[in-house]
């Protein structure tokens, strides 16, 4: 009983706007809502867009880069801290500070960075080195990497702080048994704790999943998907088309097709995930 | 309950008295985007003159035209629409109108004699079944080119009047280590640059043609090769840190000699004023390289949303009928870097730029309209601006492809 207004929320507000996004997609509506079907002749559209494709693309390079950058290196960055580093307590105030801020002020910051006018480029030819090159930001084919790397600099801090938490929860008796019984370091890492830490993987993996799927702002604020469209993802082109195109129809569509594609990616994994959980359980 | 707050709202109409009641008609709530200090200053003319007439304004800026414009849709849908709003005139407004979102102010309009005193281009866009649903305030024109003067004249080359020229001196500034062209490299000024390539190679009637019909065969013609040809051998002459660029800081390249030209619209004389300069010394202006003399418009309108019923209320009557008077749009125009929508107008207290543009628009055949937001559909826009960046950023597409990817997106987007 008590759980009937949130469900109603969430039945409307979720699932009737996902099925209200496909019916406007069914239809050519441009600035306004209008319901004069014309079945799926925006699909037709979408997939001859040449920047579609790109976004799709991208959306796939920027995933797997900015989860595998953040699953690795915050790992890594939480087992050199928890090898008891000193001053831990500053090393993770300082990776936990991009956080702090906005995806918006990230990329600014970025931009600023990557500039070849005026960041690092333009610093180290200054110190000397002509011959220095970092232009990724205004190289359509490298443009994308930039992205991920301005994501990784902002998110790894919270991948680290999760892994940190996993690892002070192992059972410290593995740690001795595993001195007692000589095995190295490394190997007490790689073959014992991080399959143990199978459920922190997890949810950073989806953390990060999700952040990657509705990545709009950072794109906006570092390249604005440029040069060309070569740097744009589909949270952006959903939004353009929706917001500056007055191409409702259009956008609702690729709003659609994106969400199947996460649900197509995310679904197998989630259930491969869940399914072991409960299977172990048993044992 | 419906019934019951009418009577209520009456009585209180009357209690106040008819006094407040004809006051309250009189007060428009105005949505707009304009939100930089010129633009403030700008609008501040036609806020002060409908003040002056005896209207109460109700200041609501949105930063960002998509923003303002979404929001200005949206508060139409909900039943709380502002009753004067900026939006660009064209294919979105005539939308508005179909739903019957729209007050018409035909009557101003007919007083005014707007259909002689605008640009016939203009008139149409502004039109939805033969009655006027905006107020054109004002003309911004797109194919300007500003350079500065010592540069060039330190190089010794003369202001370029056809492509072939400019590519010719381009060479030359490159070889004395000045970057040619100060581009801000977005895709809509991208589009500024490549619309000022089409008519300077292709011509005004062609231009006026392929924009109007969106034809198939135009956009696969060798004229349209020709210009992708010209439009790419621009590329070397921009410097490497252009993408992503601001239009301002690509005009400051200018003033400050650091670039020799820049291929952007006459709000960039608002930039070069505020670095000190006045329009026409240290930089000058004139029309971007072409084979004939024209004027590519853009412009920028008030629409009036529908409060109850059809007809305008005096408050926006009012508000249209300020908003075309001479002394408020010489007052608006000057401050916004822009030419008065009236042609009839004295132009002898405007800058050297905006008089010539004065001058050229006297000729009809000079006009040509923009591509962005007003002259082609918005979905149109959109795509023109996306093959236009992507063909400018990409270093290995040929002419020919980027020519059959801008015919492409063009014919799936209208």
């Amino acid at each position: 009983m008590a759980l009937i207004p949130a469900m109603t929320i969430t039945i409307v507000c979720f699932y009737g706007f996902i099925i209200w996004t496909f019916v406007i997609s069914l239809t050519r509506s441009r600035l306004l809502p209008v319901y004069k079907f014309t079945g799926f002749e925006q699909y037709v559209r979408l997939f001859a867009n040449e920047r579609w494709w790109t976004a799709m693309q991208n959306l796939a390079i920027h995933g797997f880069l900015f989860i595998g950058g953040c699953v690795v290196f915050g790992y890594f960055l939480a087992i050199l801290i928890d090898r008891g580093v000193k001053a831990e307590g500053m090393f993770r105030t300082l990776f936990m500070l991009p956080l702090s801020m906005s995806f918006i002020v990230t990329g600014v910051i970025w931009q600023w960075v990557m500039n070849p006018g005026l960041g690092l480029q333009e610093a180290v030819r200054a110190l000397g080195w002509t011959g220095f090159e970092f232009n990724w930001i205004v190289r359509p084919e490298r443009s994308i990497y930039t992205l991920a790397i301005a994501g990784i600099w902002q998110q790894v801090g919270l991948c680290m702080a999760l892994f940190l938490a996993g690892l002070r929860n192992i059972d410290p008796n593995i740690w001795k048994a595993s001195r007692v019984d000589g095995i190295p370091v490394w190997r007490v890492y790689l073959h014992i704790i991080t399959p143990m830490m199978r459920t922190v993987f997890f949810t950073v993996f989806i953390l990060m999943s999700a952040i990657v799927m509705k990545a709009f702002d950072l794109v906006v604020a570092l390249t604005g998907g440029g040069p060309g469209f070569s740097s744009d993802l589909p949270a952006r082109f959903v939004v353009d088309h929706i917001l500056n195109r007055q191409e409702l129809g259009l956008g609702a569509a690729g709003a659609f097709v994106l969400l199947c594609t996460v649900i197509a990616v995310i679904s197998p994994y989630i259930y491969f995930e869940l399914k072991k959980e409960r299977g172990g359980r048993g044992h | 309950m419906m019934k019951f707050s009418k009577i209520a709202a009456s009585v209180a109409f009357l209690s106040v008295g008819v006094s407040a009641g004809a006051l309250h008609a009189q007060t428009a709530e105005v949505l707009h985007w304009w939100t930089s200090g010129s633009e403030q200053a700008a609008l501040g003319e036609i806020r002060k003159a409908f003040e002056a007439k005896g209207g109460t304004w109700v200041d609501t800026p949105i930063a960002g035209g998509g923003n303002a414009r979404a929001a200005a849709v949206n508060r139409m849908l909900g039943g709380d629409a502002a009753a004067v709003f900026q939006f660009s005139i064209g294919q979105q407004l005539r939308e508005l109108a179909d739903q019957g979102l729209l007050a018409n102010v035909g009557d101003v309009a007919t007083a005014e004699n707007w259909d002689e005193k605008l640009p016939p281009l203009i008139v149409k866009a502004a039109k939805y079944d033969g009655n006027y649903i905006a107020a054109p305030i004002n003309i911004h024109g797109e194919n300007w080119m500003f350079y500065n003067t010592s540069v060039l004249e330190e190089a010794g080359i003369e202001v370029p009047k056809t492509w072939d020229d400019f590519i010719a001196a381009a060479e030359k500034l490159k070889a004395a280590g000045v970057t040619p062209i100060g581009l801000g490299g977005q895709p809509w000024q991208e589009r500024i640059m490549f619309n000022s390539v089409l008519l300077g190679v292709a011509g005004r009637e062609f231009y006026a043609e392929l924009y109007s019909t969106l034809d198939d065969d135009l956009l696969k013609s060798d004229t349209m090769r020709k210009v992708f040809e010209t439009f790419a051998a621009l590329k070397p002459f921009v410097d490497e840190a252009s993408p992503g660029r601001n239009w301002n800081e690509a005009t400051n390249m200018v003033a400050k000699g650091e670039a020799a030209f820049q291929f952007m619209g006459d709000w960039a004389k608002g930039e070069i004023i505020a670095a000190g300069i006045e329009p026409g010394t240290t930089v000058g202006c004139a029309f971007a390289p072409a084979i004939d003399t024209a004027y590519i418009m853009t412009v920028d309108a008030f629409a009036f949303s529908a409060m109850d019923g059809e007809d305008a209320t005096p408050a926006q009557t009012l508000m249209a009928q300020v908003m075309l008077e001479p002394d408020v749009q010489i007052a608006f125009n000057k401050k916004k870097g822009s030419i008065p929508a009236r042609l009839d107008v004295p132009a002898d207290s405007f800058d050297v730029c905006a008089q010539t543009a004065i001058k050229t628009l006297q000729d009809k055949k000079t006009h040509l309209v923009s591509t962005g937001l007003f002259g082609v559909p918005s979905a149109v826009s959109g795509a023109i601006d996306d093959t236009i960046s992507n063909f400018w950023n990409s270093a290995d597409m040929s002419p020919e492809e980027g020519q059959a990817q801008f015919q492409q997106a063009i014919s799936y987007a209208k």
